[in-house]
């Protein structure tokens, strides 16, 4: 029963819920006000995504005539919903070792297409042309950024187990303690391929240009996400700033997972900067040099690069 | 609490443009001046949404010609309240040189509430603006609170 009650607390409390809402909306900002500097404009204040939900509250909710009700209203919940479940099973090093008992990496990648498919699920519900036009493009780009994650994936938990002589080694609290002792992914020139891919995984599943194919919103007018207004939309902003969160904390986790001391707020704050640096390397840049591609272009490139680059990892890691 | 979230609320203004026949020299000031570093209207929490749901401040541009007219009417009636509408340009404002145009159906206050008058061909930058901070101050007053 007590462990019941400690599972919903990092659910809800941290490394879930509140702080990872703090912490995604807080890089959603930065991200914002980078982008701006690198183009040379002012840019919005630090706060400006959680004054963008104070505003979504306030407004009036409007449901179309045409929608089924019911999936409308509930996508955005589900898409909260599973990140906010999912970002518990995020471990912080030297901090919090994640539900261990309760799920490994086998879970987070079942949960991680939640809000793509909340999303899918939203769109197709609302009635709109354009919606199903973004529900199929959120289909293909699901498609072909699903398999390098699942290759990545299976990169890393090759290499722990193999070091550890047990196959594949599925658990994140195991595989945490297999790079402290020999050292970490990153630099391991085997999976120097699948942290690119995982790099170039990460503005796919985020939907930031040059991927944000599905909710282009001066191509089909944002998509799933245009017949949403108000707290449904904020629901939707939520359970990105908790993607974001739990996409850059696991990608710490995999290839970076090191500690400088047994203090945990020193560790707390190294993490979250390891995580800033991620999130400028393959979102900021990306976003602010590039223009979109168009769906074949994405869809084609994603099988070609990524899924190449991690099946190389995991062939290395395979025979070597 | 919700008087807390209206006061942050009109820092957040969300805008949409609506073309109702302009000849784009206004959607140019609008798409491009307003965005370039020099007049970054990003800074005061403004972002041009693709969707007249997650409107807040509808800019329309254009003299409102006869085909476009049904249009233009039905996309704002999709902005949920509350919103304010400016007409920017001299074409949205009096419909300028076009006035009393065979095919011409406006100007926008004849259908419209329309709640801030951009003059120009096309309006200054400034101007622009200058018409989205009357605008916040008018959201606050339809929200009813004080600044």
């Amino acid at each position: 029963m007590t462990d019941a009650i400690l599972a919903l607390l990092h659910m809800c409390i941290f490394p879930g819920g509140l702080f990872a809402l703090a912490v995604g909306f807080f890089f959603k900002g930065l991200d914002r006000r980078m982008v701006a500097r690198l183009q040379r404009r002012v840019g919005p204040p630090l706060h400006q995504p959680y004054i963008d939900i104070a505003k979504l509250l306030t407004k009036e909710t409007l449901i179309p005539k045409t929608a089924h009700r019911t999936a409308f209203l509930l996508a955005p919940v589900i898409a909260f919903a599973g990140m906010a479940v999912c970002a518990a099973f995020i471990p912080v090093p030297g901090v919090f070792q994640g539900l261990t008992d309760m799920g490994d990496l086998l879970v987070i990648f079942y949960l991680l297409p939640i809000p793509a498919i909340a999303l899918m699920l939203g769109g197709s519900s609302s009635g709109s042309p354009f919606g199903a036009v973004g529900f199929s493009r959120e289909m293909l780009m699901m498609l072909a950024y699903e398999i390098p994650l699942l290759a990545v994936l299976l990169a890393v938990a090759m290499m722990a187990g193999k070091g550890m002589g047990t196959g594949a080694e599925f658990s994140l609290a195991k595989i945490l303690t297999f790079q402290s002792a020999t050292g970490q992914f990153g630099f391991n020139p085997v999976m120097i391929p699948a942290l690119i891919a995982y790099l170039i995984f990460l503005p796919g599943t985020m939907g930031v240009i040059p991927f944000d194919i599905p909710e282009a919103e001066t191509e089909i007018l944002e998509g799933p996400l245009l017949e949403y207004g108000g707290p449904l939309l904020a629901l939707y902003h939520i359970g990105s700033a908790l993607k974001t969160f739990v996409v850059l904390g696991l990608g710490v986790v995999l290839f970076f997972p090191g500690t400088l001391t047994d203090i945990w707020i020193v560790n707390l704050v190294w993490f979250l900067l390891k995580c800033l640096l991620l999130m400028a390397l393959s979102l900021t840049l990306v976003k602010s040099a590039t223009g979109r591609f168009r769906i074949d272009q994405a869809f084609w490139f994603y099988i070609k690069i990524p899924t190449v680059l991690s099946l190389i990892s995991l062939a290395l890691v395979w025979w070597l | 609490m919700s008087d807390f979230l209206k006061k942050l609320s009109v820092r957040s203004p969300w805008l949409f443009r609506i073309n109702a026949g302009s000849c784009n020299g206004c959607d140019v000031e609008l798409a491009t001046t307003a965005f370039i570093p020099r007049y970054d209207v990003e800074r005061l929490g403004c972002r041009y949404c693709g969707s007249p749901r997650h409107a807040d401040i509808v800019l329309i541009t254009g003299p409102l010609t006869a085909r476009v007219k049904d249009k233009v009417l039905r996309v704002w009636e999709e902005i949920p309240n509350p919103k304010i509408t400016v007409a920017v340009g001299i074409c949205a404002v009096t419909c300028g040189v076009f006035r009393d145009g065979y095919s011409i159906k406006g100007p926008i206050d004849r259908y419209l509430p329309v709640d801030v008058n951009v003059p120009g061909c096309p309006p200054r930058p400034q101007a622009i603006m200058e018409a989205v901070l009357i605008a916040k101050k008018l959201w606050m007053q339809k929200l009813g609170v004080e600044e």
